[in-house]
């Protein structure tokens, strides 16, 4: 203390701070995730060693796993306010709309496409944003409203600029990120790991979201206008500008898994997106982001989405049906959850005995 | 209630009380589409047939908005009503099919289920601590698998003919399902109104601290919260095998946001402690009305989406202007 | 006795919150319960309410052991408390609030008649004229406050527990309560009273039970034998020495920092004119509701200036927000609700300080760890901010403590002109006199210090001169000559003379 001449001796006292509960290691939800991973994939592998076969099954799998963790990331954006993102799917879908039309209608080259649509995503996030930021509504209420609207909008775009389904035309090189790996690409006899291209972007676009959580200013800001709205207003942060550019975030994420997926199944089509929201979800919720606002994992988020994504590819070797898939995935949620919650109640009650 | 005390409360206040109510505004609405659409059409809406559809298709909305609106009381949401409305729907069918059991067996069956699933969604939220919105977006992946499991990709038709008979009834030219539907609509506002669970649950969602002071259980309210919006769940099943003739796993899918729509049109706030029993019917009331409206038209489907997401966005935006006046004006 | 609870004992991880602390209450008096932050005040009425079960030790009513294993329990032995937070259920009316714990049933249903009969009985005891349909939401504080006293009452309670009951309220309002108080005792009731305000506890009650460290040092002793003196020497253990501050010096001459002129506000401030120079400190005092908390958000562009001119060293300025008071003007301010509106209370002490210097920190957008906790730690001494490592979550450390965070993160951002709000007010006497002590030292530095307060003695200790603020509007400006005495009457005959 600064005035020791007017402190009383600190006998006596109960002790002015108390030690927070540390959580051991092994109570590390990541951690959990990357021993429940490993014990899958050699699970599956017992039981159908196909599952390491690189063409069959490790190629697409990293593909799925990149389009899904940005699909996570997307709704990471917004869990760190404590807000949620609905229309993840319909802004995802909207933006691969808006890139498959800049391709077919004005042929521009690949990379300016996905500018376009990156910026189409972006500005249907900063719209929500800008609602619930102005009207102070339940973020749920107004991205859910939005998904009803831009679901209905997206069929109707589709049924006038194409055949109804998808756009024929697609930009050069689009196919090559569909098709090649990092293998097909060789400096005399040294080639590439067997990787998808698209692998590094979605790497790329994790690092930049952990990145901005973590050291940017506009990343903490953001938590802490997530952990505490008012106190962040109060410490000189523009919160209204901070939900809008959360949620813009994330409608720029939404675009960028639009793309991939486009990249992935070949076609800019209607059905982009209709099956984002549960992964959106799944990815965050493992890795232990919480839904409250003012923390998020980027780590735990893509490890979560390859564990979702490893069991959908294992399952399928094993040949259950999709629906079933699903049964054991909610499982796994379930499970993974209440795993993570009892860790935290024990190492709590260690933290307290020590 | 003696005539004195009805003396003291001046009729007028009462009167600009209940005109002051989200429930007044949207009866208007209701009141006023209902007439324009039935001139639109040349009184086409007024027929037999028409009118007819028109309530038997209300009836699942209806339930649906109710038991989402159960766990919005106590400020949580639970995603798995459409997954386990189908879910149910399949069970009974499955009962009457494959197990050969009588109809009024496999209705309480599918009843039993939705109870069932929906104590488990809240017992899971109780014990682990773990969000609703998490809890109850596992339990719907779980139950959607469930609801392919009980008949895979096949469709059950050709059960009960009573079953039937009942989904197609009229009483005084309304459909019976309908009348069913507002039945549960009443015995859920006796629930929330004059029951002591009732305004417990109510206690928990307004303020769950100051309910525990009280001596209210929260974690029973929470627990019943979702038993009952699992029984509601259940009772949109009943009314859905009835109604359609045929079940197939995908029931349910079209039903997770409509059941958002129907009470937060209604003016139930999501943060919990406030339940609106009419005006969730009444919400279901406006969204089937556009419906129709698109059907009578021949305007593309999709157009309907786009104009219920309108809709809902502008009757969040108008509730908070509505406060914002009273605050002002009080 | 009525109650009483001998030998409690109530251990928290770290901390032994209760050590064998005893409470003897007779019927028909007011009994005072008085001791530091964190002497166990709190920990003994949450056993007494059945929130806690206590370790050892044993409650009795009425001369028979009770077990309170919750908050029903309580009731059913006839122990009723206010809390110190507001606990109705806003959406509900003021009869269902009162009698929510046993409401009365008819055929499985709600019986709304013998509620509100219930409740109209219960409000008549405090003779309290309000609606019971209204719903709570539309009550102010105090009448909130006096439907959670009929609350308590309702289950026939013996024993009534008051947890800083007038901490929300205006002096009426507060004397009104206490004649409510009188009135209960008279009835045969056994009121205890928590408070920090002595003055009142002095008026109104008439024995006294002090804690210190979890222990009863004062048991139930008659509150006349002791002079407020003694019971804060009691309190904190030790002969409490009033501060001395160093003497500070303000040049009459030097130009203000920051000057309002004749600035009215949407909130209903009127003509407010006020200015504070470098080094010195205004101290502004007025009774909750003054609006002065509001004037201060104001100046922050929380709420509209209508006219009148705010300037900020001689230049006329207009801020629109927090941000841009804090970069363009070097204006802080710590506010009075920092649980609330000061702490990130699940994040670190790091984010908690850091937050502020972000934008200095960072280089193209990024900020590294090591820069921040160079600022943060450089602060955190200078405070003395206790804590086990600076990634401690805010909401772990006491309340002493979290005040320093929360002014922490605007020295770190170099502020030249602070707004410090109620910065004393729920910390214990020990913390307060650092605390006034560190005020002093930054005004001394050169720092301009607006000092909002409601506690006499604390701004009679620290400003250079005083201006009284009440009901939106500044009544008057004195010289402050820290004769406490001369003072308090000057600024009451301010607040009250000037009610013309």
């Amino acid at each position: 203390m600064s005035s020791p001449a007017t402190t009383a001796p600190e006998t006596a006292r109960p002790p002015e701070t108390r030690r927070p509960p540390r959580i051991p290691l092994w109570a590390n939800p990541r951690l959990g995730l990357v021993v429940l991973l490993v014990a899958l994939v050699v699970l599956f592998t017992a039981l159908r060693p196909a599952f390491l076969d690189t063409t069959l099954t490790l190629v697409p799998l990293q593909s799925d796993i990149s389009v899904y963790a940005v699909v996570g990331l997307a709704q990471l954006a917004v869990l760190s306010l404590g807000h949620m993102n609905m229309a993840v799917g319909s802004m995802a879908s909207m933006s691969a709309f808006a890139m498959g039309l800049a391709y077919d209608r004005l042929g521009v080259p690949l990379p300016v496409g996905l500018v376009i649509g990156l910026a189409a995503g972006a500005l249907l996030g900063a719209l929500a944003g800008l609602i619930i930021s102005r009207t102070g509504v339940n973020s749920f209420v107004v991205t859910l409203a939005m998904d009803f609207a831009l679901v209905g909008l997206i069929t109707i775009l589709y049924t006038r600029f194409t055949d109804g389904v998808a756009f024929s035309g697609q930009p050069a090189g689009m196919t090559t990120l569909r098709n090649d790996t990092f293998a097909d690409y060789c400096m005399g006899e040294v080639c590439g790991p067997r990787i998808p291209l698209i692998a590094p972007i979605a790497l790329v676009a994790a690092l930049a979201v952990g990145l901005l959580f973590r050291y940017g200013r506009l990343g903490r800001e953001i938590l802490m206008t997530g952990a505490n709205e008012k106190a962040a207003e109060l410490s000189g942060i523009p919160t209204k500008r901070r939900v809008l550019q959360a949620h813009a975030l994330s409608g720029l994420l939404a675009g960028l898994a639009g793309f991939l997926l486009a990249a992935n199944n070949g076609a800019f089509s209607a059905s982009i997106g209709d099956q984002f929201l549960l992964p959106s979800f799944l990815g965050p919720v493992l890795g232990g982001t919480l839904l409250a606002g003012g923390a998020v994992s980027v780590l735990g988020t893509v490890l979560g989405a390859t564990l979702t994504q490893v069991i959908y590819k294992g399952l399928n070797l094993l040949q259950f049906q999709l629906d079933e898939l699903k049964l054991y995935i909610g499982l796994v949620l379930l499970v993974a959850l209440s795993l993570d919650r009892i860790r935290h109640v024990i190492g709590e009650r260690r933290g307290a005995r020590a | 209630m003696s005539a004195g005390t009805m003396v003291e409360t001046p009729a007028g206040g009462r009167i600009r009380r209940a005109t002051r109510r989200p429930e007044f505004t949207l009866a208007l609405l209701a009141v006023a589409g209902f007439a324009a659409l039935a001139v639109a059409t040349d009184g086409n809406l007024l027929s037999g047939g028409t009118l007819d559809a028109f309530f038997r298709y209300l009836a699942v909305p209806i339930v649906i908005g109710l038991s989402q609106m159960v766990v919005l009381a106590i400020g949580q949401m639970n995603l798995s009503v459409g997954a386990l409305t189908g879910l149910c729907s399949m069970v009974a069918a499955w009962l009457m099919l494959q197990a050969g059991l009588p109809a009024p067996v496999a209705v309480l069956g599918a009843l039993a289920v939705g109870l069932a699933a929906g104590l488990v969604n809240g017992l899971l939220v109780v014990v682990t601590r773990i969000n609703g919105f998490i809890v109850t977006l596992a339990t719907m992946t779980i139950i959607e698998g469930l609801r392919y499991g009980v008949n895979g990709p096949d469709t059950f038709q050709g059960y009960s003919q009573r079953l039937r008979d009942f989904g197609r009834a009229s009483v005084l030219g309304l459909p019976v399902v309908f009348l069913a539907a507002l039945a549960v609509a009443a015995l859920v506002a006796v629930f929330f109104a004059r029951t002591v669970a009732g305004r417990h649950l109510l206690a928990t969602g307004g303020s769950p601290f100051a309910a525990r002071l009280s001596g209210v259980s929260n974690d029973r309210s929470i627990v019943l919260a979702h038993g009952l919006s699992g029984l509601l769940a259940g009772a949109a099943a009943v009314i859905t095998v009835a109604a359609s003739g045929s079940v197939n796993s995908s029931i349910g899918d079209d039903l997770l946001l409509p059941s958002f729509a129907a009470p937060i049109i209604g003016g139930v706030a999501l943060a919990g402690g406030v339940v609106s029993v009419a005006g969730t019917c009444l919400a279901a009331f406006l969204v089937r009305l556009v419906d129709v409206m698109q059907a009578q038209f021949g305007i593309n489907p999709r157009w309907i989406d786009l104009i219920i997401g309108a809709v809902v966005l502008g009757a969040v935006l108008l509730g908070t202007v509505r406060q914002k006046l009273l605050r002002r004006s009080s | 006795m009525i109650l009483s609870a001998e030998g409690l004992v109530k251990t928290f991880p770290g901390v032994r919150a209760l050590d064998g602390a005893t409470l003897r209450l007779a019927a028909g008096s007011v009994h005072a319960l008085l001791g530091e932050n964190g002497a166990g005040k709190s920990t003994l009425i949450k056993i007494l309410t059945g929130v806690y079960r206590p370790d050892g030790g044993r409650v009795l009513m009425g001369g028979a052991e009770v077990h309170l294993a919750g908050p029903l329990d309580a009731q059913k032995a006839g122990i009723g408390v206010v809390h110190q937070e507001r606990n109705l259920i806003p959406e509900f009316s003021v009869a269902e609030n009162i009698v929510l714990h046993h409401l009365p049933r008819r055929f499985g249903l709600v019986d709304r008649p013998r509620m509100k009969a219930e409740a109209r009985r219960c409000l008549d005891l405090l003779d309290l004229d309000l609606d019971p349909d209204m719903p709570v939401a539309g009550l102010s504080v105090a009448q909130a406050q006096l439907v959670e006293i009929a609350k308590a009452l309702s289950v026939d309670s013996k024993v009534l527990l008051l947890d800083e009951p007038t901490a929300s309220l205006t002096g009426d309002e507060a004397d009104r309560l206490y004649g409510i108080v009188g009135k209960l005792r008279d009835n045969g009731h056994a009121v205890v009273l928590v408070s920090h305000k002595l003055e009142e506890v002095f008026a109104v009650a008439d024995t006294v039970t002090v804690l210190r460290d979890g222990h009863t040092v004062a048991d139930a002793e008659p509150l006349a034998g002791y002079t407020q003196d003694q019971v804060v020497d009691l309190m904190v253990g030790r002969a409490y020495a009033s501060v001395r501050l160093p003497e500070r010096r303000v040049d009459p001459e030097t130009p203000a920092a920051l000057r309002l002129r004749e600035v009215s506000t949407a909130r209903g401030h009127r003509d407010v004119s006020l200015s504070v120079r470098p080094g010195e400190i205004l101290g502004l005092y007025g009774l909750v509701g003054a609006g002065r908390s509001e004037l201060a958000k104001a100046l922050l562009g929380l709420d509209r200036i209508t006219s009148g001119t705010v300037e900020v060293h001689g230049r006329p300025v207009r801020i629109r927000d927090v941000g841009e008071a804090l970069r363009r003007h070097r204006i802080g301010y710590v506010t009075e609700n920092r649980k609330e509106e000061g702490l990130f209370l699940d994040q670190p002490i790091t984010r908690n300080i850091g937050v502020t210097v972000w934008r200095s920190l960072a280089r193209a957008g990024l900020v590294t760890e090591r820069a921040e906790r160079r600022v943060v730690e450089e602060y955190a001494d200078r405070l003395g901010i206790k804590a086990s490592s600076p990634r401690q979550l805010a909401g772990q450390l006491s309340g002493g403590n979290q005040q320093k965070v929360s002014l922490a993160k605007w020295l770190a951002a170099r502020c030249e002109i602070l707004i410090v709000d109620e910065p004393t007010v729920g910390i214990d006497v020990r913390t307060k006199a650092a605390f006034h002590e560190l005020i002093a030292e930054l005004a001394g530095e050169g720092l301009a210090l607006l000092l909002i307060s409601s506690d006499l003695p604390e701004i009679v200790t620290l400003a250079d001169r005083i201006a009284v603020m009440n009901d939106l509007a500044v009544r008057g400006e004195l010289l402050n000559d820290h004769d406490y005495g001369r003072m308090s009457q000057a600024i009451i005959r301010l607040i009250h003379g000037d009610a013309r």
